[in-house]
């Protein structure tokens, strides 16, 4: 994967994120302190020092990890889908929760009601094969998607903003529906807690160790598939150039086909992994989601599959390791400003590709 | 090679990009195999279109094109490749992020087990894109571009190939060198329909022209005997010799 990623690139790329966080960390610290200073100087210098400590930028840093890993799982598909048909899908942030709700269906011990069914099921499957079912049913719910909207739409060539329209309306109404079926309230896959195990500075919970081991699997996975199988650089030349690919032979849309697939399993396995992360789900985690997903992808580069990833991390981490300094409510915010400060240096993004043109 | 068989027949063609309006208001051309054809005529005559035409790639209202007995009107692309019928584009004809190698796999995508072995081949015609196969399309120069195009449309071993303008943009060595690949591309049994600009270069290397006017087929000679044309001369050659 690395020998292809042109080297200079990344280096670059590495570069301007040392240099905006850099930027990022002297305003807050300077902007902070100035602040904090016309009050009283001492406390001030005091407060900065126990707040910079190690433990919690550490703490943060790798909580940031943590949530980036999970991000990049949603939007690399996200990104797929960006990239070989040129459609922002809008319900993306819907595939997340959907997979989450068909896991905690599958596997809680209450009873659960099907939309429109007077009678309620208890599964009550372990978390793991309901876990994988879940990912089955959304990655089968990716290809009806396909099936039966986008790849009509783009049969009858619906230009990109009305099929940009039609995937936000789908995201109301899935929403909704999620809404409807599983209730306003978060709901947890399990109900055993995962204590926390002090590692150095760091403490963490063996859950959320075993979902970035298979976050970090399923992301290989995915480079894998694209740098080393015939369909993954098949998936490439689409996203390049759908019109050469048909002309080469390739089946433009069967590839698409399976990257909705693809997409879908991934934004399902993201979802679930979050559930347990941050212990449980709303009907509209995955909804408030996709603007940190949007972001992540342009920052990396816009329907590059390896920039959702950067992308992903670096919203992350920015996030997490804002709320060192900065109050937790914002910590969204100041992810979004990186991706303004980003895009002004590298307006194609982090991995992007400035072409030449003809 | 009159005696040669037919092997792409286009029979009145009628065709266009949007509902109502016709670019090409019945084009005909008959080619035979080994044959080296170059459509000229002036902007806006349909060249372009015509080719898209027996590509599929604009939609064909009325007439037919058949390879080799078969209709193929209207196929889509990936049926036509495999079919042996070879399209390069005047533009956005590599992959851009995908390596050489990778720009040639995906030529032979439908017939990856061959793959080696056209590389091989590829490799005699065109040796400078395996030296350097793993550099990324995109950073290649336009002439650079040309040849892995031409060299992805050649990995399925087609019957037929057809280029749309090859020389557009390149410099004048760049053209000479690209209207000499396409005669040794021909000569390795290939047939060849490739649309043309630079008429007079075209048709010194060219079995045989056709001209296009207004959306039909004007009329046909050798290359040699269009090149003398008086008529030919006036409206697409300027001056004699020049």
């Amino acid at each position: 994967m690395l020998a292809t990623l042109d080297r200079r690139t990344l280096l670059k790329a590495a570069l301007v994120f040392v240099i905006a966080a850099i930027g990022f960390v002297a305003v807050v610290t300077l902007g902070g302190g100035a602040e904090a200073a016309s009050a009283d100087p001492e406390v001030a210098t005091t407060a900065a020092t126990t707040a910079a400590g190690g433990n919690i930028l550490l703490q943060n840093l790798f909580n940031g990890v943590v949530f980036g890993l999970l991000l990049a799982l949603a939007s690399v598909g996200l990104s797929l889908i960006y990239g070989t048909t040129g459609l922002s899908n809008f319900a993306h942030g819907e595939m997340v929760t959907f997979g989450a709700m068909i896991t905690f269906f599958l596997a809680t011990q209450q009873p659960v009601s099907l939309p429109l069914l007077p009678f309620s099921f208890t599964v009550g499957l372990p978390l793991i094969p309901a876990a994988l079912i879940g990912i089955s049913i959304s990655a089968g719910f990716g290809w009806l998607q396909d099936k039966v909207i986008w790849s009509q739409l783009r049969r009858r060539r619906v230009a990109m903003v009305q099929q940009m329209i039609v995937s936000i309306g789908l995201s109301l109404a899935l929403v909704n529906l999620i809404q409807w079926w599983i209730g306003g309230r978060p709901v947890r896959l399990t109900t055993s807690i995962d204590p926390r195990n002090q590692y150095g500075p760091i403490s963490v919970g063996n859950v959320t160790l075993m979902s970035m081991a298979i976050a970090i699997v399923a992301l290989l996975g995915v480079a894998y598939f694209l740098q080393r199988t015939r369909l993954g650089r098949a998936t490439r030349a689409v996203s390049d150039n759908p019109a050469l690919a048909s002309a080469s032979g390739i089946k433009v849309d069967s590839i698409i086909r399976i990257v909705w697939v693809m997409a879908a399993g991934l934004a399902a396995l993201g979802g679930i992994l979050l559930a347990l992360y941050q212990q449980g789900i709303g009907f509209d985690d995955g909804t408030q989601l996709l603007l940190l997903m949007f972001a992540a992808v342009t920052l990396g580069g816009l329907g590059h599959p390896y920039g959702a990833l950067v992308g992903s991390l670096i919203i992350g981490i920015v996030a997490e390791v804002s709320t060192v300094w900065l109050p937790p409510d914002l910590k969204f915010a100041t992810a979004l400003g990186i991706l303004i400060v980003v895009l002004l240096f590298r307006p194609q993004g982090i991995l992007g590709k400035s072409e030449r043109v003809g | 090679m009159t005696d040669h068989p037919v092997i792409l027949d286009a029979d009145d063609l009628i065709a266009g990009y949007l509902p109502g309006i016709n670019i090409l208001n019945g084009c005909s051309m008959e080619v035979r195999e080994g044959e080296l054809i170059g459509i000229i005529g002036p902007n806006g005559a349909g060249k372009s279109t015509f080719l898209k035409a027996l590509f599929g790639l604009v939609p064909v209202r009325d007439g037919s094109v058949t390879l080799a007995g078969e209709d193929i009107t209207n196929l889509r692309a990936d049926q036509l490749v495999k079919r042996g019928v070879g399209f390069v584009p005047q533009t956005n004809n590599v992959f851009p992020s995908l390596t050489i190698e990778e720009n040639l796999e995906m030529g032979a995508y439908q017939a990856h087990k061959s793959f080696k072995k056209q590389m091989t081949k590829i490799g005699d015609l065109f040796p400078v894109l395996v030296e350097r196969k793993n550099q990324r399309a995109g950073s290649l120069s336009g002439g650079e571009r040309q040849m892995v195009a031409m060299a992805r449309a050649l990995m399925m071993d087609p019957q037929v190939l057809l280029l749309d303008e090859p020389s557009a943009g390149l410099s004048p060595v760049r053209q000479d060198e690209t209207f000499v690949r396409t005669r040794d591309i021909n000569r390795t049994g290939v047939t060849v329909i490739m649309v043309e600009q630079n008429a007079r270069r075209c048709l010194q290397i060219c079995d045989r022209g056709y001209v296009l006017d207004q959306g039909t087929s004007a009329y046909t000679a050798t290359g040699q005997e269009l090149l003398k044309d008086p008529k030919v001369i006036e409206l697409y050659l300027g001056t004699l010799g020049a």
